[in-house]
C-alpha cells in the first residue's frame, strides 16, 4: 500500500514530463518536416541527418548527454527541464517523420487541383493539404505519445521523481524487488491503456472518413 | 586535436561495451522473435480463453515500460529464487518485451497478406495446412519484415538501458569514463556516434526494404 | 469410388436453388442453372447483380445458406455441413481465375504454377515444372518464367493464373470478370487464350462485361439482376432481341457507351 501511494503521487511528474515534452516535439517537429519537403537539397540533408541523429540516439543516451554532458560543462540545469528538452527533441524527430507521413499521403492531385484553382501556398497548406495530412498523422502521433510515456521511466536515471525514481528507491528502501515493479508495471499500462483505446478508435474513425 | 586524441584512448573500451550491447540485442531478439510468433498465433486462436490471455500478455508486455521491466527481472525474480546476473538478466527482460512487441507485428504481417490470394489458394484446393505454411507465413513474414528489422533497431537503443544492471555495455561504460575523467560531454558524445553508426545506416536499410516491398504488393 | 466417365454433351455442372443472404441483402433468390460439358456460359448483368456471387458459390469460396450441387456427379446439399474432403475434391475439378490475377507475389512465374501441382496432385517437381512450361509456352509465356509476378504486366499476369489454374487439370473452369483490371489491349491477350481454350472443348462459366467475346464464344448467354437469372439463351438471339424490359435496358446501357 505505501509502494502504490508514493508510486501515485509520482504521476503527475511522469504525465508533466511526457506531455511537456510531447508538446515541444510537436512544435519543433513543424519545422523540421518542411525542412525534409525544402526546395534546397543542403535543407534537405541536414534536416534529415538532424532527424536521424534524433531518432537513432538511444533516448537515455540523449539525455545524459544533456544532462551530465552539456549540463556540467556548458550551463548548469536541473534534471526536469533537462528531461524535458531532451525528450522533447527526440519527439521532434518522430514526429517530424509522422508529419511527413501524413504530407505523403495526400495525394499529388490535391496540389495540382488547389493550384489549377489559383489558391495561394499559405490557402493551399492551411485548408486543404494540412487538414488531410493531420488527419493522416493523428494515429501516429497518438501511438508516439504512447511510447513517449513509457520512455519517460527512463528521466528517473537523471534524479526526475517520476514514477520510476519512487519504485526504485521505493525498492531499495524496503529491500523488496518484485512488487514496486509491478505497481509501476500496472500503472504504466493502467495510464497507456486509455491512450491505446483512443489511437484505435481514431485510427478507425479517420481511416472510414478517408474511404468516405 | 585533444579530443580526438581522448576519443581515440577510449575507443577500445567503448567498442567492448558496444560488443555487450550487439550480444544482448542478439539473443533477446533470437529468444524473443519465436516467442513473439507464437503469441502471434495464440492471439488469433479460435479458442476463447487462449485467445484473451495471449492478449493480455501481450498488452502488459508492450505496455510496460522497458525499464520496469529490466529492474523486474534483475531485481525482483531473486526473491522467486531465481538469480541471474545482469547479462542474463537483461537477455531475459529484453526478450520478453520483443516477444510481446513482435508478436502483434507478425501478426499484423499475417492480416495484410491479400484476401486473394488466399482465396486463389483456397480455389486451387491447397489444404489449410499448406495454405499457413507455403503461403500465409511466408508472405506475412516479409510483409513484417522491414518492421521487425526497425524494431531490432529500436532493441538496440533499449539495450543501453542495462546500465542500470550494472552491465558493462556501451554507455555504462562512457559513464564510467565520464565519472573518472569529468569529461562527460565527450565521451558521451562518442558514445551517441556509435549507436549511431549501427542505428542510422539500419533505418536506411528498412526504408529501402519498405520501399521495395510496397513496390512489390503494389 | 471412381467418377463415372460423363458423356460429351452432359450435364457435369448442376446448381438447384441456390440462395445466399447477406444481412437483408438477398445476394441470390434461388438460381438454379445446368452447365453440359464442353459449354461454355457466359453471365452478365449490372453490377450487384449476384454474378460473381454465383460464380464463387460453385467452388465454396462462398458457401450459399441453402440450395444444392452437382459437380461431375458428387453432390452437395448446403442443408447441411460440407466436409473438408468433399471441398478439396471439388476444387480439384473446377479452376478459377480471378479479377485480380492473385498470383502468389512470392514465388516466380513457374513457382506458381508448379507448386500447386506438388502440393494438389502430388506431382514430383520436375514433372510439375514439365507440365507448367508446357502450358506458359502455350499462353504465349516462355520467356517469362523466371520473373516474378509483379515483374509482369497485367495481361501476361492473368494469363499465368490460367495457367496455373489449368495445371490442375480441372474440368471445369470458372472466370471471374477475367479482363475487368486490364487495359482493352492487355485484356485481347486474355480473351484470345480463353477462346483458344473453348475451341478445345474445355467446359466454361464466364461472368463478364465482354458482349463481343460472349456473343462469339459463349453457347449460352445468361443475364442476371438482383440475385436472379432474368433471361437465357443464345447470344446472338439474346443481344439482338431481349425479351426482358431488364434486360434490354442493361444491354442498351453497356453498347451505348
Amino acid at each position: 500500500m505505501d509502494h502504490f501511494l508514493a508510486i501515485l503521487s509520482a504521476v503527475p511528474v511522469t504525465l508533466l514530463v511526457t506531455f511537456a515534452a510531447f508538446a515541444l516535439g510537436a512544435v519543433i517537429a513543424l519545422p523540421l518536416a518542411g525542412g525534409r519537403r525544402s526546395r534546397f537539397a543542403v535543407v534537405r540533408l541536414l534536416t534529415k541527418g538532424v532527424i536521424d541523429i534524433l531518432r537513432g540516439v538511444p533516448p537515455v543516451v540523449f539525455v545524459f548527454i544533456l544532462f551530465f554532458g552539456v549540463g556540467s560543462d556548458l550551463i548548469r540545469w536541473e534534471p526536469l527541464p533537462a528531461a524535458i528538452v531532451g525528450l522533447g527533441l527526440i519527439s521532434a524527430g518522430h514526429l517530424a517523420e509522422i508529419y511527413r507521413g501524413g504530407l505523403m499521403a495526400v495525394h499529388q492531385g490535391q496540389f495540382e487541383a488547389s493550384a489549377a484553382l489559383g489558391l495561394t501556398s499559405t490557402t493551399t497548406f492551411s485548408r486543404v493539404i494540412g487538414p488531410q495530412a493531420f488527419r493522416v498523422a493523428i494515429p501516429g502521433m497518438v501511438t508516439w505519445l504512447i511510447s513517449l510515456l513509457k520512455d519517460s521511466s527512463i528521466v528517473s536515471t537523471i534524479g526526475v521523481a517520476e514514477i520510476m525514481f519512487v519504485t526504485s528507491q521505493g525498492a531499495r528502501s524496503s529491500g523488496e524487488g518484485l512488487l514496486p515493479f509491478i505497481i509501476a508495471g500496472a500503472v504504466y499500462i493502467a495510464l497507456g491503456t486509455p491512450l491505446a483505446a483512443l489511437s484505435r478508435w481514431l485510427e478507425k474513425k479517420l481511416s472510414f472518413g478517408r474511404r468516405a | 586535436m585533444e579530443l580526438l586524441t581522448d576519443w581515440v584512448e577510449w575507443l577500445p573500451r567503448l567498442l567492448s561495451g558496444l560488443w555487450v550491447s550487439v550480444q544482448v540485442t542478439v539473443l533477446a531478439l533470437v529468444i524473443g522473435i519465436p516467442i513473439g510468433f507464437v503469441l502471434a498465433f495464440m492471439s488469433s486462436a479460435r479458442n476463447a480463453i487462449v485467445r484473451w490471455l495471449t492478449i493480455i500478455v501481450v498488452e502488459v508486455g508492450r505496455g510496460m515500460p522497458a525499464l520496469v521491466m529490466l529492474q523486474m527481472v534483475y531485481f525482483g525474480l531473486p526473491e522467486a529464487g531465481v538469480v541471474l546476473d545482469s547479462f542474463a538478466a537483461t537477455v531475459i527482460a529484453l526478450g520478453l518485451t520483443t516477444s510481446a512487441y513482435t508478436s502483434e507485428i507478425i501478426r499484423a504481417g499475417l492480416r495484410a497478406v491479400p484476401e486473394g490470394e488466399l482465396e486463389a489458394a483456397d480455389a486451387l484446393g491447397l489444404k489449410r495446412g499448406d495454405i499457413v505454411r507455403f503461403i500465409l507465413i511466408p508472405q506475412g513474414f516479409r510483409i513484417a519484415l522491414p518492421t521487425l528489422m526497425g524494431f531490432a533497431i529500436l532493441i538496440l537503443q533499449v539495450s543501453s538501458l542495462a546500465f542500470t544492471l550494472g552491465l558493462p555495455e556501451l554507455l555504462s561504460q562512457a559513464y564510467s569514463i565520464g565519472a573518472s575523467t569529468f569529461e562527460y560531454l565527450e565521451v558521451l558524445t562518442l558514445a551517441g556516434i556509435l549507436y549511431l553508426v549501427i542505428t542510422v545506416p539500419g533505418g536506411w536499410l528498412v526504408e529501402n526494404f519498405e520501399k521495395r516491398l510496397s513496390k512489390h504488393l503494389a | 469410388m471412381t467418377d463415372p466417365q460423363p458423356k460429351a454433351g452432359e450435364t457435369i455442372l448442376r446448381l438447384n436453388d441456390i440462395r445466399k443472404v447477406y444481412g437483408d441483402h438477398v445476394a441470390l433468390g434461388g438460381v438454379s442453372l445446368d452447365v453440359k460439358r464442353g459449354e461454355v456460359v457466359a453471365i452478365i448483368g449490372p453490377s450487384g447483380s449476384g454474378k460473381s456471387t454465383l460464380l464463387r458459390c460453385v467452388n465454396q469460396l462462398e458457401v450459399p445458406d441453402s440450395g444444392t450441387l452437382e459437380v461431375l456427379g458428387s453432390n452437395i446439399d448446403f442443408a447441411g455441413r460440407v466436409s473438408s474432403a468433399d471441398l478439396l475434391a471439388l476444387r480439384r475439378k473446377v479452376g478459377m481465375v480471378f479479377q485480380s490475377f492473385n498470383l502468389f507475389p512470392h514465388m516466380n512465374v513457374l513457382r506458381n504454377v508448379s507448386f500447386p501441382q506438388e502440393r494438389v496432385l502430388g506431382r514430383s517437381r520436375e514433372e510439375a515444372d514439365k507440365v507448367s512450361r508446357d502450358l506458359l509456352e502455350r499462353v504465349g509465356l516462355a520467356n517469362k518464367m523466371e520473373n516474378f509476378p509483379q515483374k509482369c504486366s497485367g495481361g501476361q499476369q492473368q494469363r499465368v493464373a490460367i495457367a496455373r489454374a489449368l495445371a490442375l487439370e480441372p474440368q471445369i473452369m470458372l472466370f471471374d470478370e477475367p479482363t475487368s483490371a486490364l487495359d482493352p489491349e492487355l485484356g485481347l491477350e486474355v480473351l484470345a487464350v480463353m477462346r483458344r481454350l473453348a475451341d478445345q472443348g474445355m467446359t466454361m462459366v464466364v461472368v463478364t462485361h465482354e458482349i463481343h467475346f460472349a456473343a462469339e464464344v459463349a453457347d449460352r448467354l445468361i443475364v442476371m439482376a438482383d440475385g436472379a437469372i432474368i433471361e437465357e439463351g443464345v447470344p446472338s438471339e439474346l443481344l439482338a432481341a431481349p425479351k426482358t424490359a431488364r434486360a434490354k435496358q442493361f444491354l442498351s446501357a453497356i453498347t451505348d457507351r
